[in-house]
Order: structure tokens, then sequence, then C-alpha cells
């Protein structure tokens, strides 16, 4: 046990620091910033959307950037905010992101649906109204 | 009363190509123009209810018993119907009813077949019985309506009634939306006593207690 924590204890003690240079943490950093700029090429081929949604997706992936780049900063953020930790604030905005992604993606789904049965229904008495218009134009007398 | 030929039975039907020319057949052969809604099914339901002065319509995919009631509402209402009636495509109801159901439009707006009120239930468990009872307590409370049944689906409203009772919830919770609208739209409602047949197959078809649950939650989370 007490080498064990003789272990632990620089990495306790260890101060946060604003700027982890780059060679320390070489791996998560590459993997975290080509998943961001795989996000920025797949926005920029999609440019029918308006310039005001592409500069947003630009600023937010250039936040999450600087994030990675300056993991320290988010803990300045988070305690200007009273958070304690950056992963924190992180979680929380992302929680309220996700529900909010939810929601409206929820409220699109009931939209789709909802023009789904208009579509069926339009479609069904349309072809039922066609086929009694055909059978009264074959048989002049149709059976009571 | 009124002829037969300006009330239209409108009949949903999901995989009921067993029963539902026998169902159809007995209703046309009163004389009542039948609608009958093919929601989707994958067996050859709509072929089984094509008959003389019935009409089917079919949707091209499933959308659940409460959309295919309103389609057939719909068509019913363009082709000049006075009054609907709606019927069960499992063969529970009988189209004896009917003509009470209809009778009692001539003071009402919506009458309402129930299962408790004088005439039989034929062939329900205890457990069954329970449950509608439940069903029924719980309803009331929801629509505060006193209805002696919940949700028969044996029921008849005139054609001026139908544009306020629009069914917009595609699966079973239309059933809960409708005594919302005949309550809120403050239309004339009577309930009608009918029997219904419990039958093996219509045991299979119809809902269970654990189907409440997804019910309550279409009703009170799908906005309509």
């Amino acid at each position: 046990m007490t080498t064990l924590a003789a272990m632990l204890a620089p990495l306790a003690s260890e101060e946060p620091s604003t700027a982890v240079p780059f060679s320390e943490q070489p791996l998560i950093r590459v993997i975290m910033l080509s998943g961001l700029a795989a996000i920025g090429y797949l926005v920029f081929l999609r440019r029918n959307r308006l310039p005001f949604h592409i500069v947003t997706v630009f600023v937010l992936l250039a936040a999450g950037a600087a994030a990675v780049l300056f993991p320290g900063a988010t803990d300045d953020i988070a305690h200007y905010v009273g958070v304690g930790r950056g992963v924190d604030l992180i979680t929380y905005i992302l929680e309220i992101a996700v529900m909010f992604v939810l929601i409206h993606y929820y409220t699109k789904f009931v939209e789709l649906q909802h023009q789904l049965t208009q579509l069926t229904r339009e479609m069904a008495i349309l072809k039922a109204e066609l086929e009694h218009v055909t059978q009264t134009k074959t048989s002049p007398s149709p059976p009571p | 009363m009124a002829g037969t030929s300006d009330t239209h039975v409108v009949i949903a039907a999901f995989n009921e190509a067993q029963v539902i020319r026998s169902v159809v057949g007995e209703v046309a052969a009163q004389g009542y123009a039948v609608v009958v809604v093919d929601d989707g099914s994958h067996d050859d339901t709509a072929a089984s209810a094509r008959m003389p002065g019935v009409t089917v319509l079919r949707h091209a995919v499933n959308l659940g018993q409460g959309a295919a009631l309103q389609t057939g509402i719909e068509y019913a209402m363009r082709r000049g119907a006075r009054y609907i009636v709606t019927f069960d495509a499992d063969g529970q109801h009988s189209c004896e009813d009917i003509p009470e159901l209809v009778a009692a439009l001539a003071t009402h707006d919506v009458a309402l077949g129930s299962r408790f009120l004088g005439k039989a239930v034929v062939g329900a468990s205890r457990r069954r019985r329970l449950l509608l009872r439940t069903a029924t307590t719980l309803s009331n409370r929801m629509s505060g309506m006193t209805l002696t049944d919940a949700h028969c689906g044996l029921r008849a409203f005139r054609a001026s009634a139908a544009p306020a009772l629009a069914i917009t919830q595609n699966r079973m919770a239309h059933a809960s939306e409708l005594l919302r609208k005949i309550r809120t739209s403050g239309l004339a409602v009577v309930e009608v006593p009918v029997t219904v047949k419990y039958t093996e197959h219509s045991m299979r078809k119809g809902q269970g207690g654990l189907q409440a649950i997804r019910i309550l939650f279409d009703y009170f989370f799908r906005p309509s």
C-alpha cells in the first residue's frame, strides 16, 4: 500500500498547468484534433447551408480545438462561471446540447409522421375514388 | 329512424384476412355503406374485404388504428355520409347493435357503445373484466366524463360532429383523444349497450395490459 501511495503521490501533487506540452499527451490530441478536422471537412463539403451555419460550426470546432490544445483554459473558464473543473463544465454544456438536439429531432420526427399520415390518407382516398369512377364508367348499371 | 344507406360503417383492419370477410359481409348485408380501411396489412385483408357495397381503402404503409379510422371517416364524409359508425374488424362487435346506435343519433351527436350497460360480455375472463374496469376508471379520470366503458370500438356519430372529432393520434391513443374532443367540443353524447364477443381471435389481436403503457405515452407525449 505504501509503495502504491508513493507512486501516486507525484501525480496527485502535480500542479495543473494551463499549457501542457504537446509531447506529453501526443496520441489523444492527435485523435481529438483529427476528429474535429473530419467534422470540419464534412461541414465544408455540404456548402449548401447558410453561411451563418457554417461559421457557427467552425467557431464551435475552433473552441473544441482550443480546448484540446490548452486543456487548462477550460478550468479557468469553469472557475470563472463557478464550476469546479473544466471537465464538469463541458459535461454540463454537453447535457444541455444533447437534450436540445433530441427534442429538436423528436419534434421533426413527429412532424414527419404527421406528413406521412396525410400523404398515406390522401393516397388511399384518391385511389378509392379513382376506382369508384372507373367502376361506374365501365358498368353503366352497377349492382345495387 | 334514418335509412341505412346514409350510414357509413368504417372498419379499420390490419392483418384480418381470416375474419374480415364474414365481418364485412354481415354489416354490408344490413344495407349499410361499408368503408374498410386496410392499414397496410401484410396479408390479403384488402382483397378479402372487397365485395359489392363495400369500399376498400388501403394505406400504403401501416399507420395505426387511429389513422385508419380517420381515413375511413374522411372518405365517408366526402361520399356524403350523414351518420358514421366505427366497427371493429376482428368480429367482436355484432351488427345488430348498429341500428340502436344510429337511432340514438336522433337526439345526440355521439353514441358510444358500452359493454357494461346490461348486455352480455361474452367470453371475457375475470382478468379481462378487471382490466377493463380499471381502464374505465382511469379513462373517466382523464376525460372528466362518467362513462360505463372506457374504449369500446363500436360508436356512432353525426357527420356534422366529425370535424370536431378528427383523430390525430395514429395508434391506440385515439380512443382517449376522441373522449377528450367530445368533452371539449361540448357534443351531446350518450352510451348505448352493445354486445361484445371475446373470441380467441379477438383476444389475440386485442390490447393487453402492458399495451396501456404505450397508449398512455402516446396520449401524453406525442403532440397532436
